[in-house]
């Protein structure tokens, strides 16, 4: 395969974790190193390409711990999955049903405004009955019949907790550690960290479905998937909910692919003199995606050909799976792009704001969801795949336990944001299975043990990749950002 | 050859080396200090922004979820006595409850409290002792405080206006501006900045030769005269008006609302100034005897989306539109984010839910009741128009005859209605006068916006056609000047641009001219490392402006370097090349895309047809017109590249770029000669001719070793292309000119 002279300016370059804050930091690089890349781009244009990377100190690569996972698969629900009606069960809340929340539960918290106080509110039960289910005797609800029988592959942690009470907020804050938009994501994070194994696939694909039939508007917005102030080639690449998720994919008749080559050969070659010139980064970024434009051409018809995919393993997702853009699709789709490498794969679904919903539209969001995720981690099981992916299952923040809306009035009743207990899943990759993590109070109100805040949560998820979460960083405008700001525990509790 | 190319450039390097070492110590030495703030703190600079980030979540704005029984976006109520002191007691920091507070180690009394995760860092907490040991002076948001001209900073010189104020900052920061780009490089980035296109072959010849010291100035009215200026300018204003050609949701019908896209276009080239561009399209239909054009303009306020899907109740429908309307005003004048008062008051501007509810009774006098999905709904206005035979019929504004009353709706749900509000503006903006009998309307509501002493609508106004030039505003946030809002750096600038706006009689190309004329808009757009490292986002202006063309422009660029576009202004939406099937499969087979022929493939960006629900595929970053946008998107993907490399449209152009060269050029110099001028303004350094010759031997190899791929290359596009020149010729040149539309400095202004 013929490979570009520059490729050093590839994301997949060897892994550039840096072990003091040396390497791979372009700014700070820049500021140690005459003219950087700049040098690196034009040296090996000039076919003097040898020892760039000894000079960039892109070859000093050091995991800080083992690593237990490769790469993540994270099957973000957003709008707050109810953690009282899927996975976290609460006897209590059916003796308390319909009467007021007890004081000594709510001082001083705070709800979205949609609530206001919490004083007077009138607990609600469960709308499906729970079970144990497995070895493991995990309690899940009707909600989620095929999660359920997966369970003791499950880790379950049910002491999450979360500053943000509203969804863009509370998803910037999980997927980047911060409530304000424009910081980098995680994914972003890990491939800045770690380059991307996959020469031929982004190191980061964001895809994103809806429920039918789901009437909460949520907006998807960019910045879920941004790299913030990591340079742009580390953001996340938006797969189209289609069954051509990558426009304008095929080259002009008439164009060969080596002559495709050896002409991008030359546009890199002159935009590399122009970096040299005007030392804008955002050029250094345009040739890298140019470059991965080339192999996307040849990488993505393949990811797509669903073809190759018997039906057993199909029906392991659903009938959904066959219908581009649903979550069950994307679920295959997050499957194959994972077996091709790619690091970080966030499939997005909206729609889990059961606000006045949760007798009607909740049924529709698990049905679309619930098979699809077990099907994931089922088929990544068979391949040994699990092994070394994380999959993670959950959403910004949980749901009240206390009811939105009139207790008699049931096909609307509905939940509010609670971002003091909600439970997520993990599973694969250096996560000890068939657990049952933290535990919230008897209502599900607040956590009453082991608390996973996001922060911790995040630290978690760096680790499991071989990465310190506190000495994972970017210099920008004069200070070190962490993903983790100045926060976050391990979670020991977890670790297989 | 390469050795010796490689020594230049390394020699070039080193320069730049030591200029970076020179800036940088300059700047670790200043940048930093001059966020320490020496001077006295400043109270809308230095502290609100800190209370509110920090502290209004929960001692702020919103009564309703307000703790402690404390206010710290209220001076009487932050400095009233307490026990056993008031919270801020100004000239005593260690008689102020906030400082204990902010200092104590105790988990439970800390504030603010660690849960909520934005603590202070102990340079802030030092910040507001200072603050407070300095007399604790308020102050109100910095956006809200009237426009006053600012005293220009005293300099040497008769330099510009613009250049005294950043020269000044920079100055203080011991910055170097840039030295001005070159003639090629200006006229380029002039022609589209001002006109979305490249500048023509004899404008661009015309400014090169010309000796005069008003070179400058005569290239810039020129351009300002074009009429594609009016098209440039109109694609933003789409974008912040949500222009689209269909409804929206499901159905998505088609609507004709191209009649007032025109409008605007006209409305800039005339150069209609903007307040009554403004007045016109809020309310052109109050004024007395309202021309047609004054009527037609407030279709602005008819752009909305309208939900046509069976079930939805007619109501919650008209309710959506008003706040629609409501807040696309908030956005686009006031830089504010009413939609966060819908259901609250916000969290943190000083805006209450019912001064919400009291902006939208402006709008809520309409006939229009939500029902159906009609996309010509009442009011209507014919159109009379050569373009078409049966006169279009466009929505517009009119008020019903009896009043409508305005609810406060709880939680925004058209059903919880609460009090009743009369029209009126908030209590923190000046006040809005109506009428003698005391009644407000829409044409009172336009004409506040556009009063001299109104703190926002010219500040706001200025910074987005700032951002259009620079890339970024003087305030980053282009469509909240609200308290969260940055303190901006070139403050006393964007004051000085906006008085100048307002007493020039709020004349857009009289804006336009002043800025473009400043040596600041002139820099080159070269950055070092240092400078990159120490301001990333060019807030101090030491360079010129750099980034990535819009995706309509690329394409209108691509036409006009190519002879294709078909300069005609206005008229019904065209369907230019797009990739089969996407709205089939958006719509479950219920539409379907049928591209132009002819003329009509090659028509401006600006009147590609706009399906809501998918829309046009070739253009990436750009606003879905759904609800209001006016801060564009920026990225960078791999995406975009196959878009430029493969799509029908990119490769058509170059190959009728490459006949254009084969026909009027006498070698392959003369003829990478004309093809760089043509697309980027420039002839091309000798050492790209090596890179380019090498393309030119792999494509001619390729191309005449299969003819057959020659003829397949040339295929593309409806365009004729002429078939006496050699086709192997051809596809070569199409493939270099395909290249160079590719290339970063094409697709970036520089």
């Amino acid at each position: 395969m013929h490979h570009p002279s520059w490729q050093i300016l590839q994301p997949d370059a060897p892994a550039p974790i840096r072990e003091r804050q040396l390497a791979i930091n372009r700014r700070h690089f820049f500021g140690r190193s005459a003219t950087g890349i700049g040098t690196a781009a034009l040296a090996s244009l000039l076919g003097n390409d040898a020892s760039i990377a000894a000079e960039a100190g892109l070859a000093t690569l050091a995991q800080h711990v083992a690593p237990k996972a490769k790469r993540v698969i994270y099957l973000f629900q957003n709008g707050g999955p109810t953690h009282c009606d899927l996975f976290d069960y609460k006897p209590r809340l059916h003796a308390l049903h319909g009467t007021p929340v007890p004081e000594e539960y709510i001082g001083g918290k705070r709800f979205s405004t949609m609530t206001g106080e919490a004083n007077g509110k009138l607990m609600l039960e469960p709308v499906e009955p729970f079970r144990q289910h497995g070895q493991s005797g995990a309690w899940v609800s009707a909600f989620m019949p095929h999660t359920a029988r997966i369970a003791d592959e499950l880790c379950f942690i049910k002491s999450m907790h979360t500053d943000a009470v509203n969804h863009a907020p509370a998803i910037s804050f999980l997927l980047s550690g911060a409530q304000i938009p424009g910081r980098p994501t995680m994914g972003a994070w890990l491939n800045y960290g770690l380059g991307s194994p996959s020469e031929e696939l982004p190191g980061f694909v964001a895809m994103t479905s809806v429920s039918k039939g789901t009437s909460c508007g949520q907006i998807f917005y960019d910045f879920y998937w941004g790299s913030g102030f990591l340079p742009s080639r580390f953001q996340g690449v938006k797969f189209r909910g289609s069954k051509d998720p990558v426009l304008y994919l095929k080259d002009p008749a008439g164009m060969s692919r080596t002559l495709r080559r050896g002409l991008l050969d030359d546009l890199a070659a002159l935009n590399a003199r122009k970096f040299a010139q005007m030392g804008d980064p955002e050029i250094e970024t345009r040739i890298a995606q140019y470059e991965m434009a080339y192999r996307m051409q040849t990488s993505v018809p393949e990811l797509t050909d669903f073809s190759d995919e018997p039906d057993h393993v199909l029906d392991l997702y659903g009938p959904q799976v066959r219908e581009p853009g649903t979550f069950a699709y994307n679920c295959l789709m997050a499957r194959r792009l994972a077996e091709r490498g790619v690091r970080f794969i966030q499939c997005m679904h909206a729609g889990w704001d059961q606000h006045n919903s949760l007798t009607t539209e909740l049924y529709t969001q698990c049905r679309d969801t619930d098979q699809p995720s077990a099907g994931l981690v089922q088929d990544l099981k068979m391949r040994g795949l699990l092994d070394d992916t994380l999959v993670i299952w959950g959403g910004e923040f949980g749901r009240t336990p206390f009811i939105q809306g009139e207790l008699t009035n049931r096909p609307r009743w509905g939940r509010d944001h609670h971002p003091y207990a909600f439970t997520v899943w993990l599973t694969g990759g250096g996560v000890r299975p068939g657990i049952s993590y933290g535990v919230s109070d008897d209502l599900g109100f607040n956590v009453a043990q082991d608390p996973v805040h996001v922060h911790d949560f995040q630290a978690t998820l760096l680790h499991l990749l071989g990465i310190d979460h506190e000495r994972l960083t970017y210099r920008f405008q004069g200070r070190y950002f962490r993903l983790t700001d100045v926060h976050g525990a391990l979670v020991d509790g977890i670790l297989a | 050859m390469n050795r010796r190319h490689g020594d230049r450039s390394r020699k070039a390097l080193r320069k730049g080396w030591f200029e970076m070492i020179r800036i940088s110590v300059i700047l670790l030495a200043t940048l930093a200090c001059l966020h320490a703030q020496d001077g006295p703190v400043l109270f809308s600079r230095d502290i609100l922004p800190l209370l509110s980030d920090h502290c209004f979540q929960c001692h702020g704005p919103d009564a309703n979820d307000r703790h402690g029984d404390l206010r710290l976006d209220d001076e009487d109520d932050a400095k009233r006595p307490r026990d056993p002191f008031a919270v801020v007691t100004p000239h005593d920091s260690a008689r102020s409850l906030i400082m204990d507070r902010l200092r104590t180690s105790d988990p439970d009394t800390v504030m603010p409290p660690p849960e909520l995760g934005r603590p202070l860092s102990p340079e802030q907490i030092t910040l507001l002792e200072r603050w407070i040991d300095e007399g604790a002076p308020w102050g109100r948001h910095w956006a809200f405080e009237p426009i006053a001209r600012p005293p220009l900073p005293d300099r040497d010189g008769g330099e510009h206006p613009i250049d005294r104020f950043v020269r000044e900052k920079l100055d203080q920061a011991g910055l170097v501006p840039n030295p001005r780009a070159s003639r090629a490089t200006l006229a380029r980035r002039l022609a589209l900045d001002l006109t979305g296109l490249p500048p023509s072959r004899a404008e661009r010849e015309a400014f090169l030769k010309d000796p005069s010291p008003n070179a400058w100035a005569r290239l810039v009215d020129q351009l300002l005269e074009s009429p594609a200026y009016g098209e440039r300018m109109a694609w933003d204003w789409l974008e912040a008006a949500r222009y689209a050609d269909t409804n929206g949701y499901q159905g998505d019908r088609e609507r004709t609302m191209w009649p007032w896209r025109d409008w605007v276009v006209r409305a800039f080239n005339a150069n209609l100034p903007y307040d009554q561009f403004t007045i016109w399209q809020l309310a052109g239909d109050l004024l007395p005897k309202p021309t047609r054009d004054q009527l037609l303009a407030t279709g602005f306020n008819r752009n909305h989306m309208i939900n046509g899907e069976g079930g939805r109740i007619p109501e919650e429908n008209r309710v959506d539109y008003v706040m629609d309307m409501t807040e696309t005003m908030g956005t686009v004048w006031l830089g504010l984010t009413l939609n966060c008062a819908r259901c609250h008051d916000h969290k943190f501007d000083p805006l209450t839910q019912s001064e919400y509810y009291q902006f939208t009774a402006f709008f809520n006098q309409t006939p229009v009741d939500g029902s159906g999905g009609d996309p010509q709904t009442p009011p209507v206005l014919e159109v009379d128009t050569t373009f078409t035979e049966a006169a279009p019929k466009v929505m517009i504004m009119r008020d019903r005859d009896e009043t409508r009353p305005t609810y406060i709706l709880d939680r925004g749900l058209y059903t919880a209605r609460g009090e009743t509000v009369d029209p009126n503006g908030p209590a923190t903006l000046p006040p809005l006068t109506g009428r003698a009998d005391g009644k407000r309307d829409r044409l009172d509501l336009a004409r506040w916006l556009v009063s001299h002493d109104h703190p926002l609508t010219a500040r706001v106004t200025v910074n987005r056609f700032w951002q259009m030039l620079f890339g970024i505003g003087l305030v980053k946030t282009a469509e909240d000047f609200g308290v969260q809002a940055e303190y901006p750096l070139q403050r006393e600038l964007l004051d000085w641009l906006a008085a100048e706006f307002m007493d020039s009689g709020w004349d857009v190309k009289h804006l336009l001219r002043t800025i473009v004329t400043s040596a600041v808009y002139q820099q080159r757009a070269t950055v070092t490392p240092a400078l990159l490292e120490a301001d990333p986002d060019n807030r101090y202006l030491a360079r010129g402006a750099r980034f990535r063309l819009p995706s309509w422009m690329l394409r209108d660029q691509a036409l006009a370097a190519a002879g294709l576009l078909v300069p005609q202004l206005g008229g019904p939406p065209v369907k230019p090349y797009q990739p089969d099937g996407l709205w089939a499969e958006a719509t479950f087979g219920k539409k379907r895309y049928e591209p132009d022929s002819g003329k009509a493939l090659y028509r401006r960006s600006l009147y590609t047809f706009w399906r809501r629900i998918v829309g046009p595929a070739m253009f990436f970053d750009v606003a879905k017109r759904q609800v209001c946008e006016v801060k564009p998107l920026r990225t960078n993907t791999p995406m975009q590249a196959l878009n430029m490399l493969n799509d029908t449209t990119y490769v058509e152009a170059a190959r009728a770029l490459a006949e254009d060269l084969l026909r009027s050029c006498e070698n392959d110099r003369e003829r990478l000669d004309q093809a760089s001028q043509s697309v980027l303004g420039r002839l091309p350094h000798e050492d790209e001719r090596a890179l380019w010759e090498r393309s030119l031997t792999r494509a001619r190899n390729a191309f005449e070793a299969d003819p057959t791929a020659a003829e397949a290359f040339l295929s593309h596009g409806a365009s004729a292309r002429d078939a006496t020149l050699k086709a192997s010729d051809h596809a070569t040149w199409t493939a270099i000119c395909l290249n160079l539309l590719n290339l970063d400095e094409a697709l970036t202004k520089e």
